[in-house]
């Protein structure tokens, strides 16, 4: 087996690490589907406030492609449908009711696995709703079932704090797991299934299907990382991938022929007093998550790592892609007096500026800018993290200059918006905002033509 | 509430919006933010920051300056006494350096300050650090003796011309403290230069006691007769090996000692502040040019060529330039590869400017503002090169 190390990155040195085990949640009242953060996708109503919908019910499709639906994660009846700013649909609130009626949906065994034609296998997965979880490089907007990737990677793990450990899902799941890999292997030539090469805790059942193994640091696990890292040459730009979890919930879908609902999510940070997995459902409301579980009222919820993930509040609902819920301080008063001149033994950094570079104990990161705005100085620490070796700095001036090709040059496509290059700044400029917007605003103009 | 933050927190209302000085509000969030940093939270991804920001970065170079200000005092006071022939006691010696020193760091705050508000509240932005930076090493680089108009006036062209009008901190593409330095050399040659200036004499003294030396060891080096004569006639005029490294001769206020540039160099290196590559690409180029300078010196070349190429590292304001000016991350190369170029430019033409450059005695500022120009075009080539390794993805 390969593994592969990948240099750059950077591991911040977060504390409040969650625990292994698992506590099962109740099931919650109130469930929502929220299109908000699923990427490029122009969501169409199929359902109005006050129907009554079924398990799997498609809520909405996509403008582009109608083909892509997603479906109800529960049953019940449409409670509430919010809108944002510029009417942008912000959750889909399905008030359940006690028996939950399932839709029912192809069912797929595992010796049909083998002989299924590719094509009814995606009509499956499309109508199963579960479409959007296989993502393509390099925008990460759902595949586009009409190309054949050359690669599908799933990712078990993340090195990003904090996320679920695939250990914990994958436990007692490993019969449904290798039949999604079978599934995924009819979509594409190659699937890897990668790991972390050390702290390897998986079962053995599940080692033997480890393909490719990553060395380094956050964030080695991301698919496009890894993808960086292996490719030869152009050709494996457009692979595809998943995530470990969702691989369950595609295997879910094909054999049982029912929407999966059952998501395993961990609640972590250092705002937060219990810090472990819990088994709930898919659209699951923060507050059943965090209620009663926190330290302090100022804080802030991320969906997601702390990296990539958004903000939430204890008044939304989980993302159709998230498996995490990170509490960190809100940090929003002011610093200590004349912090500036003092050694910082507490205060995390990348650079060697504080003196909490002389311990390796685990700190307290908050949600403060630490700094003002400034024009950027070239300390060139952007760059240092950079896991797919872009010069973020020159990057991001070539996209304010309008510079599309120069950017492109310089691997804007690569990016894997880690957002470490926006972390480390000392000029508080926003690179990964800036990055990811203009990918965005190239693959729409892109799909144009 | 601690009184310091009520003191600030009653006088916000006037810079804010609607106040009776929103106008000038950069001028009160840069002292602010010294005292307390701000409450500003993230709004986009990624949620946590680094605790590092310019002001940290730019402080750290300032303390590792003030080493030199010691320096710097201690040597303007020891030097004027020698001058004038009067006892040399520690405590009047450092009141004279206080005398002559901070006259010249006020006047150089005062209006480096003043100019980086005014562009600050018309552009609309913050105060930026870069600023304070510049002006510790402005008066470094000066005499002692130089009127103190002409340090408003360097001040003045560094700040506004070397940096403001190009976008201010981080749009600059030349150091602004040696722009400012550079004008003053080439505005007033004849006040400035010489081996009268860097030494101040007292009590209205007009020539120094005898058996005073008033020669820069660069203008000793320079003016040697017969080849294979340099270090003796350093060491005729009391120039030995410690005494050039401590730096305690006539010279810029606290540019001369490179004992304490190497120290500088080392720390800003360990906490990741200056960029080692620089420093030793600074470092390699002056040795390897004096070595080659040593190699093709010959019975009727300057006796400058056969100095050992050590001493231009220990000599003059080199070591500190190469710690504190050289290292200056935007006026310098950018990329990895053309740091180690753009340090090896500066050696380079820092010894070739002194030895061949008779008008120039010392040539490191110089040479530092000369490869500040060529930095763009070694970063270009370099990216150039590496995004031609890359696996193109459009």
């Amino acid at each position: 087996m390969n593994t592969i190390r990948i240099p750059n990155g950077y591991n911040l040195n977060l504390g409040g690490r969650p625990s292994a085990d698992v506590e099962s949640l109740p099931e919650p009242a109130r469930l929502a589907l929220v299109p908000e953060h699923i990427p490029f996708v122009k969501p169409r109503l199929s359902v109005a406030v006050d129907q009554t919908v079924q398990l799997g019910a498609p809520l909405m499709e996509d403008k582009r492609n109608a083909s892509v639906r997603f479906l109800s994660p529960g049953a019940g009846r449409i409670a509430e449908i919010n809108f944002g700013p510029r009417r942008v649909i912000q959750e889909i609130v399905i008030e359940r009711d006690a028996k939950e009626e399932p839709v029912m949906f192809e069912r797929i065994t595992e010796s049909e696995l083998e002989t299924i034609p590719r094509d009814r296998l995606i009509d499956a997965i499309l109508t199963g709703g579960l479409w959007p979880l296989i993502r393509e490089l390099p925008y990460r907007d759902y595949a586009r079932m009409d190309t054949a990737p050359p690669l599908i990677i799933v990712s078990l793990g993340s090195l990003e704090p904090f996320q679920p450990l695939p250990q914990v899902y994958l436990a007692g799941k490993e019969t449904l797991f290798e039949y999604g890999l079978k599934a995924l292997r009819r979509l594409a030539p190659q699937v890897h299934v990668c790991a972390p090469a050390t702290g390897n805790s998986l079962p053995s059942r599940l080692s033997t299907l480890v393909t490719l193994r990553y060395a380094g640091r956050y964030p080695a696990h991301d698919p496009g990382v890894i993808l960086y890292r292996i490719k030869k040459s152009a050709e494996l730009n457009r692979a595809w991938y998943i995530a470990g979890q969702d691989v369950l919930l595609l295997a879910h879908l094909l054999k049982t022929g029912t929407y999966p609902t059952e998501r395993n999510i961990v609640l972590a940070g250092p705002a937060a007093a219990t810090r472990k997995h819990f088994l709930t459902r898919l659209g699951v409301p923060l507050a059943a998550i965090t209620g009663g579980r926190t330290k302090d009222a100022n804080l802030r919820h991320i969906q997601g790592g702390v990296l990539t993930g958004f903000t939430g509040s204890d008044g939304t609902y989980l993302g159709f892609f998230e498996s995490a819920v990170n509490l960190l301080p809100e940090g929003n008063r002011k610093g200590e007096l004349l912090g500036l001149f003092r050694p910082g033994f507490r205060r995390p950094s990348y650079s060697r500026a504080f003196a909490s570079k002389l311990s390796k104990a685990e700190l307290v990161y908050d949600c403060n800018i630490h700094g003002g705005d400034r024009a950027c100085i070239a300390c060139g620490y952007c760059a240092q993290v950079c896991p797919v070796d872009i010069f973020p700095q020159f990057a991001y001036k070539a996209v304010l200059a309008g510079e599309v090709e120069e950017s492109l040059e310089h691997g804007l496509l690569d990016c894997v918006e880690c957002g470490l290059c926006s972390y480390v700044c000392p000029s508080k400029i926003e690179l990964a905002q800036t990055l990811r917007k203009a990918r965005a605003d190239y693959y729409i103009e892109q799909s144009k033509v | 509430m601690n009184p310091i933050e009520k003191f600030f927190d009653s006088h916000r209302k006037h810079f804010e919006k609607g106040g009776r000085f929103e106008r000038w509000y950069p001028f009160f969030e840069s002292i602010e933010s010294v005292f307390f940093a701000p409450a500003r939270v993230t709004r986009n991804t990624p949620s946590v920051r680094d605790h590092l920001d310019v002001k940290r970065y730019m402080l750290l170079v300032i303390v590792a300056l003030l080493p030199h200000y010691a320096f710097g005092v201690f040597n303007t006071g020891y030097q004027a006494h020698l001058a004038s022939g009067l006892p040399i006691d520690l405590f009047s010696v450092v009141w004279t350096g206080l005398k002559y020193v901070v006259p010249i760091v006020v006047v150089t705050y005062a209006v480096g300050f003043m100019w980086e508000t005014i562009f600050a509240v018309v552009r609309r932005h913050e105060i930026s650090e870069g600023l304070f930076v510049t002006c510790a090493l402005f008066p470094l680089t000066l005499p002692p003796t130089i009127p103190l108009w002409q340090v408003a006036l360097g001040i003045s062209f560094g700040i506004v011309i070397g940096k403001e009008i190009f976008g201010g901190t981080g749009r600059n593409f030349l150091n602004p403290a040696l722009t400012g330095r550079a004008f003053l050399y080439f505005a007033y040659p004849v006040q400035i230069s010489g081996d009268a200036v860097w030494t101040a004499l007292l009590h209205g003294r007009q020539v120094p006691v005898d058996g005073f030396t008033g020669a820069t060891p660069l203008s000793v080096s320079a003016t040697v007769e017969k080849l294979g004569d340099v270090h003796n006639a350093l060491l005729d005029s009391g120039y030995g090996f410690w005494k050039l490294l401590l730096g305690y001769y006539p010279g810029s206020i606290g540019g001369t000692t490179a004992l304490l540039g190497i120290a500088g160099a080392a720390f800003l290196i360990i906490l990741g502040i200056a960029n080692y590559r620089i420093i030793f690409g600074c470092i390699l180029g002056t040795l390897a040019t004096g070595l080659l300078l040593n190699l093709v010196a010959t019975e009727s070349s300057m006796p400058f060529l056969s100095l050992n190429p050590f001493y231009h590292l220990i000599i003059g304001g080199s070591m500190f330039a190469y710690a504190y000016m050289a290292t200056d991350p935007v006026s310098a190369a950018h990329m990895n590869g053309a740091r180690w170029v753009f340090g090896f430019g500066c050696g380079v033409l820092t010894v070739l400017i002194r030895v061949f450059n008779p008008a120039f005695p010392e040539g490191v500022g110089l040479a530092v503002l000369f490869m500040n120009l060529f930095a763009p075009l070694l970063d270009h080539i370099e990216t150039k090169f590496r995004l031609r390794k890359r696996i193109p993805n459009v």
